[in-house]
């Protein structure tokens, strides 16, 4: 057991510094983690020898697998059915478009560009053609958007450009056979009794101390998970739906979710996310950094290509345009997720993963740093109308200067 | 003077900066404003961005009641934004007409500066109005 122990220690210790870097550069914690989890692979590897972290130990996989499991489960609750149903026109158009011209352009360029396998090529276009729904959340709130129109179709947009990911991973490389079909009518006949029973099953007995709501998830997670991966799909898919059906019941409950993202934060996501990370080949990097570059330019031109036309044809204005685009091209969980998925099916060799995870970390490193070290986004600004007020002068009518600015 | 921005952040710098402003108020009768700025990591992940915004408006409720109870005389107004620090100071302060903004400094490293922008020195960079850092 001492080993275990001492590996779990281990790994805390690594969460824990990857939460510190997290709060110093004010970068997302996920990310941090990745980065926490290649450089700790190299330090500890080349110190300790390969396989001193023990990312393939079945508890560490579990761990992370119950991470991005729950991860998923999560992003999926939070949509908003009302807001999806009266957007669903508009936000379905951009969501299809947001993911299958990433998904499709990706494909080809892996395929014909970087001559990968076709297996591999397809893994390529679903881990590029995510989005990221909290990227852009993040940026409506900031902008005062989340309520408006614009804002929640984006959104809505955003739910159905990551479930045709998840669709697309969990169906694109499933052998169809008769376990695909008992997958399939299984998942279908628990997702509609789902938004029934749960509210009710939760009223009669939850509540109480023994988290028994917490229980009843994780084992509808584990359980249509496993029949996922029984019929060699993906786990992720059913979590991602399951939320998607509870967001208007679970998804409400305010306590339930803030008692998940705890454990979820504190426990499992540092397992998946550092061994995401750990996975990645440096010495593959280093190697051919152009792929890189390559794969973040096809999948920035991808969603410019899918977003730009659309988003116009929808009757929105240039600069909503150039918004939804630029926020649309990150995606740093389901991009990952997608990635660990090929790697641990065979589909991708460690080289592709590395070029992949490091596509999907550069996507979401270089706007952050062009971002905080050289521009204040003052076009961002809302424009108020300026109000009258006693003895208040008007904004910008006062030269810069002219009054001193006292740093006492 | 009629209004004064306090932009808060419940470190001991904005605490400061806050009784300076208090002051300020009371001599000039001016009414204050209280800023605070959830800044959300970035990019950010939905896990990450509930807790944080759910987390950053607890925190900042406490505090607006702690701020408020030595606000005697002043009459005081607080809020919570979400974005970047000194995007939401600057454009708070020019939507309030305020006439000065008052706010601590946390003395971040030069890396971090680098890294991160100082708040204080892009609110007085971009500032409408006069703006005091109080260390």
């Amino acid at each position: 057991v001492t080993p275990v122990w001492a590996l779990a220690a281990l790994w805390l210790g690594l969460a824990l510094v990857a939460t510190l870097l997290a709060i110093w550069l004010r970068v997302s914690t996920a990310l941090s983690e990745i980065i926490v989890g290649i450089v700790a692979q190299v330090a500890i590897g080349a110190a300790l020898g390969q396989g001193a972290l023990g990312a393939k130990a079945p508890w560490i996989t579990f761990l992370s697998g119950t991470g991005a499991i729950v991860l998923t489960f999560l992003a999926g609750a939070e949509l908003d059915p009302r807001v999806f149903r009266t957007q669903l026109k508009a936000a379905g158009a951009l969501g299809v478009a947001a993911f299958v011209v990433p998904f499709l352009g990706c494909t080809a360029l892996a395929y014909w560009g970087l001559h990968w396998p076709a297996r591999s090529a397809w893994l390529c276009g679903i881990a590029l053609s995510t989005t990221s729904v909290a990227v852009v959340y993040a940026v409506m709130l900031e902008l005062g958007l989340n309520k408006t129109d614009y804002g929640k179709m984006l959104l809505a947009a955003c739910f159905i450009n990551d479930l045709g990911t998840v669709l697309a991973l969990g169906i694109a490389f499933a052998p169809f056979t008769w376990r695909t079909a008992v997958f399939g009518i299984g998942s279908i006949t628990v997702l509609a009794v789902l938004p029934w029973a749960t509210p009710r099953f939760f009223k009669k007995y939850g509540g109480r101390v023994s988290e028994l709501e917490a229980k009843y998830l994780l084992l509808l997670l584990f359980g249509l998970g496993a029949l996922a991966t029984w019929a060699d799909s993906e786990a992720v898919l059913p979590a991602y739906v399951i939320g998607m059906v509870l967001a208007g019941t679970v998804g409400k409950d305010h306590t339930l979710v803030r008692r998940l993202r705890t454990l979820t934060f504190g426990l499992l996501t540092p397992f998946y996310f550092i061994r995401a990370g750990s996975f990645v080949s440096v010495s593959a990097l280093i190697a051919a950094p152009l792929v890189l570059l390559v794969l973040l330019g096809a999948k920035m031109a991808a969603k410019i290509v899918a977003v730009v036309p659309t988003s116009r044809a929808l009757g929105y204005a240039r600069k909503e345009t150039l918004y939804s685009t630029m926020l649309m091209s990150t995606g740093l969980t389901f991009g990952t997720i997608s990635a660990l998925f090929g790697l641990s099916h065979g589909i991708i060799d460690d080289k592709k993963y590395s070029y992949l995870v490091g596509t999907v970390i550069l996507s979401a490193i270089i706007p952050t740093v062009i971002g905080n070290a050289f521009f204040l986004p003052r076009h961002l600004l809302p424009k108020h109308e300026p109000e009258p007020a006693e003895g208040a002068s008007e904004p910008g009518a006062q030269p810069q200067g002219a009054l001193a600015k006292e740093a006492t | 003077m009629k209004r004064i921005l306090v932009a808060f952040d419940g470190s001991e710098g904005s605490q400061r900066a806050y009784d300076f402003a208090l002051e300020l108020a009371r001599k000039f009768g001016a009414d204050v404003l209280v800023l605070a700025v959830v800044r959300l990591p970035e990019p950010t992940t939905s896990l990450e961005l509930d807790s944080i915004l759910d987390l950053g408006t607890e925190q900042y409720n406490k505090d607006f009641e702690a701020l408020l109870a030595r606000a005697s005389g002043v009459n005081v107004r607080t809020d919570t934004e979400v974005g970047h620090p000194a995007e939401k100071i600057v454009a708070r302060a020019e939507h309030e007409h305020a006439d000065l903004i008052v706010m601590g400094r946390r003395g971040r490293s030069a890396i971090g500066r680098w890294m991160l922008g100082s708040v204080s020195e892009r609110v007085l960079r971009y500032a409408h109005c006069p703006v005091t850092v109080v260390k």
